[in-house]
C-alpha cells in the first residue's frame, strides 16, 4: 500500500466498552529508518499505540501497516512480532533464569533458528551493545542498564526491520539513561532499522528524527529533536 | 535450556513433585513384581510336578476346593495316551507352636500325596529323612520345620492326629517350603472328601496330545477342565484379581503424584505470568509455550519415574527380604518397567495439560503487566 515502515489509518483502541478512548482515530506513517519519539503523559495512549503497532494488541478500529502489509489482515500475529518487530520494555522483562547469551536467544527460538547459529548470533549482539564480557552473566546478576543493553540486543534479534521502545530509559537514573540511548541510537545506525520510543522524558527526545506529543488519543507534532532540545 | 533451568528454579518444589510421581512407580514396579511373583510361585509348584495336564472341577472358585471324584480320574487314567495320573488334596492347618509366616498368619498349606507317587519323586536328593511312606507320618518345608523347630523323628500333632516328622525337604518352591506333606488319605479323611481328589496331575506318554485328552476329559465330564500345567495362572483368571488389586493401588499412588505435577505447573505458571507475556511479545506462539510447559510437566515426571524405577526394586527387594520370610518373590519384566515409566509420563503430560493450556491463554498486553 506504501513504503512506510509504519502507517496507521484512523487507529482507535478503547477499553471498558468504550468508556476509556487510549486512541483516537491516530493516523500516521513513519519512514523506514526514522527516529520518531512519542512523549505525553501517563495514560496518554503512548503505550496503546505501541502495543497495536507491535502487533501485540488489536485496535478497536482502524488499522496498521507494517512494510506496506496490513496487520488486519494477518492471521498470525505471533510470527509479525517474531520477524518484523523488536521489542524493548521499561523493565526490561529478562528471563531472570537465564544468561544474557540465553535471553538473546529467545526470540530466535521462535523462529526455530538452531542452536549453534542462535548461540553465534547472541554473541554477536552482545557484542555490539558492549557486553561481551557479560554473555555468561544470569539476568539477576547484571545491573540495570547491562539489563536494559541486553534487552537491546533481544531486539534486534531476528533482525527486525521496526524497534519498539517502551520508556527504555525509565527505570534507571540518568547517566544510565543516556548510555541506554547512546546504544540504542548507536546499534539502530548500524542496523538501519526504524525506531519508534515512548517516554516522558524530554532529553530522550533530543536525538530523535522527530518528536509527536500524545494527547487523549491523537498525535501532535513538536518538532524534531533539535527543536525540542531548543525549546528546553 | 529453558525447561531445565525453570524446574531447578525452585528446587524443592520440583523435587516433591517429582517424589509424587517417583513413589507411583514404585508402587507399581513393587506391587507388581511381587504379584508377579507370586504367580511364578504357582507355575513353579504345577511345573515342578513333571505333569504335562491337570484336571481340574471348573465350577469352584479356587483350585483348592476343586473336587475330581474316583471314577472320573479313572476314566482319565483309562484314557489311551496318558502315563499316569497323581491325585492330590490340600487344606490348611495350624499347629500349636507355628509362628505367623505365609501372609502373616500362623498356617501352613498342607498338601495330599499318595505314598510312592511319583509326585514325591522331586524330592528325593531334597529331603533330610526320607519321604512319606504312610499315614501319620509328615514331610516338612525348611521353612516350616525352622519355625516349629522340629527335626526328622520328631512328632507333631494338627488334624486331632499325631505325625512322625520323616523328612524335611527343600522344595525349590516357595509354597511347599512354608507347607507340609502328608497322605492323601489324611486329607480327604479329614474333610470328608472320600476318596476325591482336588487337582489331578496328568503325564503323558511320549508323542501322545495334550489336545485330545483335553477333548476326551472335557467331553466325558464337562464340569471339568484340563489345562496344561504351564497355563494355570492364565487359567485361573480369579488370579487377574491380584493384577487389578496391584494396579488399582499402584495407579491411585500415581494419581496423587500426577496431581502434585497439577499443583506445581499451575503454581509455576501463575509466577512465571509476566516471562510468559515476554516471551509471547517476541514472538513466541502459543503453541510453544504449550510445549514449553508441557515438555516442564513431562520432564519432572520423567525424572520421577526413573526414579520411581530404581525404589520400586529396591523396595520389593527389600520387602520379600524383610517380610514373611522367603515366601514372596519378585519377577521384573521390561514391560513392567515400560508401562511404569510411561504411565508416569502420561501422567506428568495430563497434569500439566491445563496449566499449559492457561499459559498458552495468556494475553501477551495482560501478562505483562502482571505484578
Amino acid at each position: 500500500m506504501n513504503d512506510a515502515a509504519v502507517r496507521t489509518l484512523a487507529l482507535a483502541k478503547h477499553y471498558e466498552g468504550g468508556q476509556i478512548r487510549a486512541l483516537n482515530g491516530v493516523t500516521i506513517d513513519v519512514p523506514r529508518g526514522e527516529v520518531l519519539c512519542i512523549m505525553g503523559p501517563s495514560g496518554s495512549g503512548k503505550s496503546s499505540f505501541l502495543h497495536c503497532v507491535g502487533a501485540l494488541d488489536v485496535p478497536t478500529a482502524g488499522d496498521v501497516w507494517l512494510n506496506g502489509r496490513s496487520l488486519a489482515g494477518e492471521r498470525n500475529l505471533d510470527a509479525v512480532r517474531a520477524r518484523e518487530v523488536g521489542f524493548i520494555f521499561q523493565l526490561h522483562n529478562l528471563l531472570p533464569t537465564l544468561t544474557s547469551v540465553e535471553n538473546v536467544e529467545i526470540p530466535m527460538m521462535a523462529l526455530g533458528r538452531g542452536r549453534a547459529n542462535r548461540r553465534r548470533r547472541a554473541e554477536e549482539l552482545l557484542d555490539l551493545v558492549g557486553l561481551g564480557h557479560r554473555k555468561h552473566s544470569i539476568a539477576t546478576k547484571l545491573s540495570g542498564g547491562e539489563r536494559q543493553r541486553v534487552a537491546i540486543a533481544r531486539a534486534l534479534a531476528n533482525e527486525p526491520a521496526l524497534i519498539l521502545a517502551d520508556e527504555p530509559t525509565g527505570d534507571v537514573d540518568s547517566k544510565t539513561g543516556e548510555q541506554i540511548m547512546e546504544t540504542l541510537l548507536a546499534v539502530r545506525k548500524r542496523t538501519g532499522a526504524t525506531l519508534i520510543l515512548v517516554t516522558h522524558n524530554p532529553r530522550v527526545a533530543w536525538d530523535a528524527d522527530r518528536v509527536m506529543e500524545m494527547k487523549d488519543g491523537q498525535l501532535r507534532p513538536l518538532g524534531t529533536g533539535a527543536d525540542v532540545r531548543r525549546s528546553g | 535450556m529453558l525447561i531445565v533451568k525453570n524446574l531447578l528454579r525452585r528446587k524443592v518444589r520440583s523435587f516433591l513433585s517429582l517424589m509424587g510421581i517417583a513413589i507411583g512407580v514404585a508402587a507399581i514396579v513393587a506391587f507388581n513384581a511381587i504379584g508377579q511373583g507370586f504367580k511364578r510361585g504357582l507355575d513353579q509348584y504345577f511345573n515342578e510336578s513333571g505333569a504335562q495336564l491337570l484336571v481340574v472341577n471348573k465350577t469352584v472358585q479356587d483350585p483348592a476346593f476343586s473336587r475330581v471324584q474316583k471314577e472320573e480320574y479313572d476314566f482319565v487314567g483309562a484314557l489311551p495316551g496318558v502315563a499316569h495320573v497323581s491325585i492330590t488334596t490340600f487344606s490348611l492347618a495350624s499347629p500349636r507352636g507355628l509362628k505367623a509366616q505365609s501372609f502373616g498368619m500362623p498356617a501352613m498349606p498342607v498338601y495330599g500325596r499318595t505314598p510312592g507317587d511319583r509326585m514325591l519323586d522331586k524330592f528325593k536328593g531334597r529331603v533330610r529323612g526320607r519321604v512319606l511312606e504312610k499315614d501319620d507320618e509328615i514331610m516338612l518345608g525348611s521353612i516350616t520345620a525352622e519355625n516349629l523347630k522340629l527335626e526328622p523323628g520328631d512328632t507333631m500333632q494338627f488334624f486331632n492326629r499325631t505325625f512322625t516328622v520323616v523328612g524335611v525337604h527343600d522344595s525349590g518352591v516357595s509354597f511347599e517350603r512354608i507347607g507340609a506333606i502328608v497322605t492323601n488319605s489324611v486329607i480327604q479323611k479329614q474333610l470328608g472328601m472320600g476318596d476325591a481328589s482336588s487337582v489331578v496331575f496328568i503325564y503323558l506318554k511320549p508323542g501322545a496330545d495334550w489336545k485330545d485328552i483335553k477333548r476326551a476329559v472335557e467331553a466325558q465330564h464337562p464340569h471339568l477342565a484340563a489345562i496344561r500345567s504351564d497355563e494355570f495362572t492364565v487359567f485361573y483368571n480369579q488370579l487377574d484379581y491380584i493384577d487389578w488389586f496391584v494396579w488399582i493401588i499402584s495407579l491411585v499412588s500415581v494419581m496423587v503424584g500426577g496431581l502434585g505435577i497439577l499443583n506445581t505447573m499451575l503454581m509455576s505458571v501463575s509466577e512465571r505470568t509476566r516471562e510468559i507475556g515476554t516471551l509471547r511479545a517476541v514472538g513466541w506462539s502459543r503453541r510453544r509455550v504449550l510445549g514449553l510447559v508441557l515438555s516442564e510437566g513431562t520432564a519432572i515426571s520423567f525424572a520421577g519415574g526413573l526414579v520411581g524405577l530404581l525404589a520400586g526394586w529396591t523396595g520389593a527387594e527389600i520387602l520379600i527380604r524383610w517380610a514373611p520370610r522367603d515366601f514372596l518373590s519378585t519377577r521384573y519384566s521390561p514391560e513392567l518397567f515400560g508401562v511404569a515409566l510411561l504411565v508416569a509420563v502420561a501422567l506428568g503430560f495430563i497434569g500439566a495439560l491445563y496449566p499449559a493450556w492457561q499459559a498458552s491463554r495468556l494475553s501477551p498486553i495482560e501478562a505483562l503487566k502482571y505484578e
